[in-house]
């Protein structure tokens, strides 16, 4: 009798029956997973290998920022709001300076926006490049990592130069960017800048920044392995994504190029040109994709707002004492993670009445439910790790 | 942006059947009746389908934290949600009054998906009920937390237990003595 005889036989010997009935199973996903970013718990009922059911449990990192602003003035609030996404610190602080400076009909000097921008577009890029090294180390590739890590830490530098901080730059004053001088009457005159050769290092950073993504797309989009795994998995469909208020990259790799640099006015970026990369199919590979084009285009903006750079005041005439006269604005950006907007009712206090923080990885992350319902278990942390959450910015 | 907040407010008004809309700071505001809710954002669906964001606001002369309102409020919620569209990047900001003593709405989770998250922190945060919604349950808090910490009412225990715990150099924190001495 031949090995091929015996498996036959004993494969006749085996009764199964279609209509057995498995109990559906609870599996229960961190806290403590490295796969959350941050502490997440997911809990799914799983019937064998298909996700019947998932309910994520978030609250492990709720700061209650709202009431906090409720006892904070404005100028405060900043430290607060750029621990809200802490990968993309700088871009948190823009919508609520820019909310703040409309109630209050402060105009900001050009050279201080043009700041801004680049400080932002070097957010984005740092925080995409956590994500584009990070997912694939979740799905079992560990070399992307340290390639894209090695190029952030140059924009870590350059942000660091400029502001002092690496993750929380608070470097935002109502009115402009303006480092404080230090206390005492003396340093107060000192006037501060960007610091020397800033724009050169910008220059050859971003240089480094695009060699990175393009060994990147050799590393990660070559690899069969990585494809499989994400082509056609975790799919959102267009409408899906609107009604659940999924912005940003995760939005615009289902095909939908909206992008609030280019329809909002909170900072000079029609002035430049650059694209919006859309996906086609709305899956993983396509979030991934997404991100990392626009690495490449924040890389052109910085480049053309580093040559077209205006001289001039760093910070307009504000009062000592800030406090905003009464009114309600509602001001938005598009932050590396998505839509990013805060809510500001002023009743003509120091600090606001109310502070709505609309963060984009908490309406990123409402969809995961429909999203999960369904697919195989071992996908949850490939279409988890796709839409590139951080726990602060669902829990604020 | 293609079109101004003062056109978009008069529009979407005109869609919900509302003659109450502001543009102020740039940001369109329509306000419509409680029970007109759930039909004004079935109305807006086709021309708004991106769900942004739903909260509240607790209007109230009296607060037990940070600055009271320069001049008095009418006690109440008011419950606001913001919708947009893709296309020309249009954003409307929806509000309604609720009354403290009978603190409910209907949920709009069944018009838009999203709905769902946002009203079980409003929920929670507020005390405000949503009648209809699938799964009203405690998203942030733990499920034996006690009151609304979002409500003027509620206090904020570590500054009644330490006022300020830092030095206060230029500028005194809210619902301080003096404003003015300080500076």
């Amino acid at each position: 009798m031949t090995a091929g005889d015996r498996l036959s036989m004993h494969h006749s010997e085996v009764q199964v029956s279609v209509e057995l009935q498995t109990p559906d199973m609870t599996l229960n996903l961190g806290p403590q997973h490295p796969s959350t970013h941050g502490v997440l718990r997911l809990v799914a009922r799983v019937d064998g290998e298909v996700i019947k059911e998932v309910e994520p449990v978030i609250g492990y990192m709720h700061r209650g920022y709202e009431k906090l602003a409720e006892v904070r003035t404005y100028p405060q609030i900043t430290a607060l709001v750029n621990r809200i996404d802490w990968v993309s610190g700088f871009a948190n602080e823009i919508p609520f300076m820019v909310a703040t400076e409309r109630l209050m009909e402060i105009e900001t000097p050009e050279r201080a926006q043009y700041i801004r921008l680049i400080l932002t577009e070097m957010a984005r890029i740092s925080s995409h490049l956590i994500f584009l090294s990070s997912y694939p180390l979740e799905l079992g590739a560990s070399t992307p990592l340290m390639h894209a890590l090695r190029e952030r830490e140059r924009v870590l530098d350059l942000i660091e130069g400029v502001t002092g901080g690496r993750f929380h730059p608070n470097f935002n004053r109502i009115g402009g960017v303006r480092p404080a001088a230090g206390a005492g009457s003396a340093q107060k005159k000192v006037s501060q800048d960007l610091p020397e050769g800033f724009l050169d290092q910008t220059r050859q950073a971003m240089q480094h920044v695009r060699d990175v993504c393009d060994d990147m797309e050799d590393l990660v989009l070559g690899n069969e392995i990585f494809l499989e795994r994400t082509k056609g998995i975790g799919i959102i469909p267009p409408s899906k994504a609107l009604e659940y208020g999924v912005s940003g990259p995760s939005l615009r790799g289902s095909g939908v190029g909206f992008d609030l640099r280019k329809t909002d006015d909170y900072l000079p970026y029609s002035e430049f040109e650059f694209d919006v990369p859309t996906g086609e199919n709305g899956d993983c590979f396509d979030r991934y994709w997404v991100r990392l084009e626009e690495i490449r285009q924040a890389a052109r903006i910085i480049d053309q707002a580093v040559d077209s750079i205006p001289s001039g005041e760093l910070q307009a005439k504000v009062p000592r004492i800030i406090k905003v006269p009464k009114g309600e604005a509602y001001v938005r950006a598009e932050n590396p993670k998505g839509e990013m907007g805060f809510y500001v009712v002023s009743e003509g206090g120091r600090g606001p009445y109310r502070l709505k923080i609309r963060s984009a990885s908490f309406s990123n992350l409402s969809v995961l439910p429909w999203l999960l319902e369904g697919q195989l278990v071992p996908d949850i942390i490939a279409i988890l790790g796709s839409l590139d959450f951080v726990l602060g910015d669902v829990d604020r | 942006m293609t079109v101004s907040p003062s056109e978009l407010a008069e529009r979407v008004a005109g869609i919900v059947g509302s003659d109450r809309f502001s543009s102020d700071y740039g940001t369109a505001k329509v306000r419509v009746g409680r029970d007109r809710w759930t039909a004004a954002h079935e109305a807006l669906k086709a021309e708004l389908p991106y769900f942004s964001w739903l909260s509240a606001i607790d209007w109230a002369s009296e607060v037990s934290v940070g600055d009271p309102p320069e001049e008095a409020v009418e006690d109440r919620f008011e419950v606001l949600s913001c919708l947009g569209n893709t296309d020309d990047g249009a954003m409307v900001v929806l509000s309604t009054d609720v009354a403290k003593d009978d603190a409910r709405i209907d949920s709009v989770s069944g018009v838009f998906g999203g709905a769902n998250w946002h009203e079980r922190e409003a929920a929670e945060m507020f005390g405000i009920e949503f009648t209809g919604h699938p799964n009203l349950t405690k998203l942030y808090l733990v499920d034996s937390f006690e009151g609304h910490p979002l409500r003027k009412t509620f206090p904020l225990l570590s500054r009644e237990v330490k006022p300020w715990p830092g030095t206060v150099d230029v500028e005194d924190m809210p619902s301080t003595e003096n404003p003015e001495d300080a500076g």
